[in-house]
């Protein structure tokens, strides 16, 4: 795998953080996430649980309020195994008690990566800042991933994904015109932020193969996500055009290249839907073969890309027509045999269930642990031919018990014994 | 100092959908390279235009994009192949079959070059049922499963008077970008690797072939949802996300993240009380997060009466002063103007000698104390470095 031999020590919490380290775990790294017993990862032991075999577990919602007092086990957390694949390990130790922080500098030594999450200063007060890490190990890799980075005036903010997308333009670029922001009802700048924090481990490696020395990357969830506004940065500073605007955002119709028609139409059903996207005059002429001609395209509006964006809401009304008494599944096959952009909006049990592309391409993987069944997980959505990557990671296995992996990740790497382990453990340093 | 990938060389052939992630690539330093037609990537054609006037050189999505590139017309594939010799990488996205026809299939490929690492991007990877569908932007947002999580709530009635929607300036395909640029590096690293792992394949078999499916990486970017589905059997329906509006008009997202524990919600109950507008929250029935949690319209109440005495951006300030992650809703140019980013030097203006203007783009996505994020070419006019790359990547390195 691409990554084997990468030793990546991991304090990361949450989902931004751990989507760093997933990825480098499926393409072979090592991954110790060191834990706590005493304050576990929130989405160890928030909703959606996991159910217990023969029971249906709790959805998400204000139930996340009976939290984490509420929680009968630290592996249940449904969220924590969309973040937690790649073949990371668990271990516990406290930080806070004199012999597990030597323990975990101990392990700083060994390690190649060191990742981390928390709120800007509070690894460093532990007394494991970039300064304490690079005199144990002078070329370690230290990655931070904290929301607004670890300088700035602003530098004690807090975020979640919907934080950062507010601040950062990505909730406003979703909604109907004239309307408030519809927005996300997901961290998406949890994944993009993780990705980007896979990016800056993989540039401490390169860079640290190429020159001999470790780095502090400091990772925030906003800078990851401004450049996916695209061109709506230079169009407001160059052509005087703000997107904070009437009309604007326009739904799922897109200004640029100008497409119609284009947008989420009602299938048969309810609340089901199928998109469309005619970008060019071949995809129009494919759509209109394929409805068998219906009158109303030969409308002389409808003649022209151009008269078609003139009348969009016309042109969008009579499709609807079309597709609304139509399954969105045989509709999306009828007009793609056709050459016509199209597709079903597909929800979870769609992409699970119905998905045959995602199925053919191995997009899930059967992973589970001692306490849960094997459930389908995502792990990277890319193959290599020669490294391929692995949702199971190097050892593909599923996403660890909280500390299962203590005793022996002690015994590999600093060659303690069971008994030493035992010790450390009444001594409650492995808590 | 230098990028990470400096002396990497990339040869980008793309009808756009690669561009932002051949810019990851260039902002660490590879000589990123658009191998572009005579009359330039599919991306320069698309708008919005520099003064709204169309030109090969004036799509300000292209800039966007393509910062930190060069650029090369390559009139035919013999050419291509000439240039691949000299190459790291070759990043493009063409469909299987129109990489077969022109001999620059992976295969072929790794057959004469074969250290060459070879990323294809395309809308549904190399096989399976979909592989020859066509997608755009919309068409994998709705595939992939955010639309369906993206939108209004229903009516009263219950049933949704308004569709599922996607974010603008194509997420989907942004983030297919990434994974690539993801997939590159680590190719180039174990590439690198004086102690890889052996593939069994030879010691000059150090090329590969990639293959991103933006479907599927737009399938594995909605966070709960498949999760949540795996564990009630119930998906996510549509809906409002929690914000509030302030009295100038303006919203913030406003997450009260109770489930990290108990002291989120003490912080908000001094920030309401201090404003005088907690009301029967601070009844100490209200500590005990069972209690709150089955009148939770409570806390929202007062939310709502701290809301209307505040504009957004104070009311942004006053709940982060909480501790609480509340972000003000801003439009993307509006970033532009905050004091943190730009503390952190994030925006770079990058000077556009024939227009005679300094353009302001974003800069790094992290900031790196030994290898500096590589900004300093603006995005290259058509066939602008023919001459230079041809020459560069024909002398021995």
């Amino acid at each position: 795998m691409a990554l084997e031999g990468l030793r990546i020590l991991d304090f990361t919490r949450l989902g931004f953080g751990a989507q760093a380290t997933l990825i480098c775990g499926c393409l072979g790294a090592e991954v110790i996430r060191v834990e706590s017993t005493l304050h576990p990862d929130a989405i160890r032991v928030m909703p959606p649980y996991i159910a217990e075999p023969g029971e249906r577990g709790e959805g998400f919602g204000a139930a996340t309020l009976a939290n984490a007092a509420g929680a009968a086990s630290a592996n249940r957390g449904g969220i924590f195994y969309k973040y937690n694949t790649g073949g990371k390990r668990s271990i516990t130790v406290d930080a806070r008690h004199p012999k597990g922080l030597a323990l975990l500098k101990d392990l700083v030594a060994v390690s190649d990566v060191v990742t981390e999450s928390f709120a800007a200063g509070t690894f460093a007060r532990w007394g494991l800042g970039y300064d304490v890490l690079r005199q144990i190990r002078p070329d370690i890799i230290y990655v931070s991933m904290c929301g607004f980075g670890h300088s700035g005036p602003d530098v004690s903010h807090v975020t979640m994904g919907p934080t950062a997308q507010a601040l950062t333009g990505l909730t406003f670029m979703v909604g109907l015109p004239d309307r408030p922001p519809a927005g996300w009802s997901f961290s998406y700048l949890d994944h993009v932020g993780g990705y980007l924090g896979a990016v800056a481990i993989l540039t401490g490696l390169l860079h640290r193969r190429r020159t001999g020395e470790g780095q502090h990357l400091d990772v925030s969830q906003l800078e990851p996500a401004t450049a996916l506004s695209g061109a709506l940065l230079l169009d407001a500073a160059l052509n005087n055009r703000p997107s904070r605007r009437a009309g604007y955002p326009t739904g799922n119709r897109r200004l640029h290249p100008p497409t119609a028609p284009a947008g989420a139409y009602r299938a048969a059903g309810t609340d089901n839907w199928l998109v469309i996207s005619c970008r060019t005059e071949a995809h129009w002429q494919a759509l209109v073969a394929a409805m068998d001609r219906p009158a109303w395209t030969t409308d002389p509006r409808f003649a022209s890309l151009t008269g078609r964006v003139e009348h969009a809401n016309a042109l969008d009304a009579l499709l609807e027509t079309w597709t609304s008494v139509r399954d969105r599944y045989e509709a999306m096959h009828l007009l793609q045999a056709a050459g016509v952009p199209a597709g079903a909006v597909q929800d979870a049990a769609d992409r699970l269930e119905r998905d045959p592309q995602l199925a053919a391409r191995g997009h899930f993987t059967s992973l589970g642990n001692a306490e849960v069944s094997p459930l389908p997980l995502e792990g990277v959505p890319f193959r290599m031919s020669a490294t391929p990557p692995h949702t199971g990671g190097l050892l593909h296995r599923g996403p660890p018990l909280l500390g299962e992996d203590t005793a022996a990740v002690l015994a590999e790497l600093l060659g303690m014994t069971a008994d030493d382990v035992e010790l450390l453990a009444s001594e409650g340093v492995l808590s | 100092m230098s990028g990470p990938l400096e002396g990497i060389r990339v040869l980008e052939l793309s009808d756009g959908t690669t561009h932002y992630g051949g810019r990851l690539l260039a902002g660490l330093g590879a000589d990123v390279v658009l191998a572009e037609p005579a009359d330039g990537s599919p991306a320069r054609a698309v708008g919005p235009f520099l003064d709204d006037i169309p030109g090969i050189d004036r799509s300000l999505a292209f800039w966007a994009d393509n910062v930190g590139k060069r650029s090369l017309i390559v009139d035919e594939d013999a050419d291509l192949l000439e240039l691949l010799a000299a190459a790291d990488v070759l990043l493009h996205s063409l469909r299987p079959a129109d990489a077969q026809r022109r001999a620059l299939s992976f295969a072929a490929l790794s057959a004469r070059f074969p250290e060459l690492i070879v990323c294809a991007l395309t809308p549904f990877g190399q096989d399976g049922p979909w592989a020859d569908y066509l997608a755009d932007d919309l068409v994998l947002m709705a595939l992939g499963g955010s639309m369906a999580g993206c939108g209004y709530g229903p009516g009263a009635d219950g049933l949704y008077d308004t569709a599922p929607l996607a974010c603008q300036e194509d997420q989907a395909f942004r983030t297919a970008a990434t994974y690539a640029a993801i997939a590159v590096l680590a190719a180039v690293a174990w590439r690198a690797d004086p102690g890889r792992s052996d593939t069994g394949r030879g010691e000059n078999q150090r090329g590969q072939f990639i293959d991103v499916s933006a479907h599927e990486c737009s399938a594995s970017m909605t966070e709960w949802h498949l999760m949540s589905y795996l564990c009630s059997g119930e998906t996510y329906k549509r809906g409002p996300h929690p914000t509030l509006t302030g009295a100038d008009g303006r919203q913030i997202a406003a997450l009260t993240p109770d489930f990290l524990g108990p002291h989120v919600f003490t912080r908000m109950l001094e920030m309401l009380e201090a404003d005088d507008v907690a009301g029967a929250l601070s009844d100490p029935a209200f500590a005990d997060p069972r209690h709150r949690a089955k009148n939770y319209g409570e806390v929202w109440r007062a939310l709502k009466r701290l809301a209307q005495k505040h504009s957004a951006e104070e009311l942004y300030r006053m709940g982060q002063k909480a501790g609480l992650p509340w972000g003000v809703i801003r439009s993307p140019e509006e970033t532009l103007d905050d004091r943190h980013l730009a503390a952190r030097g994030h925006f770079v203006a990058l000077e556009h000698p024939e227009l005679d203007r300094a353009v302001t783009y974003p800069g790094a996505p992290f900031l790196a104390s030994g290898s500096p994020w590589v900004m300093e070419r603006r995005p290259p006019l058509l066939g602008e470095h023919t001459a230079e790359v041809r020459s560069q990547w024909s002398a021995p390195r």
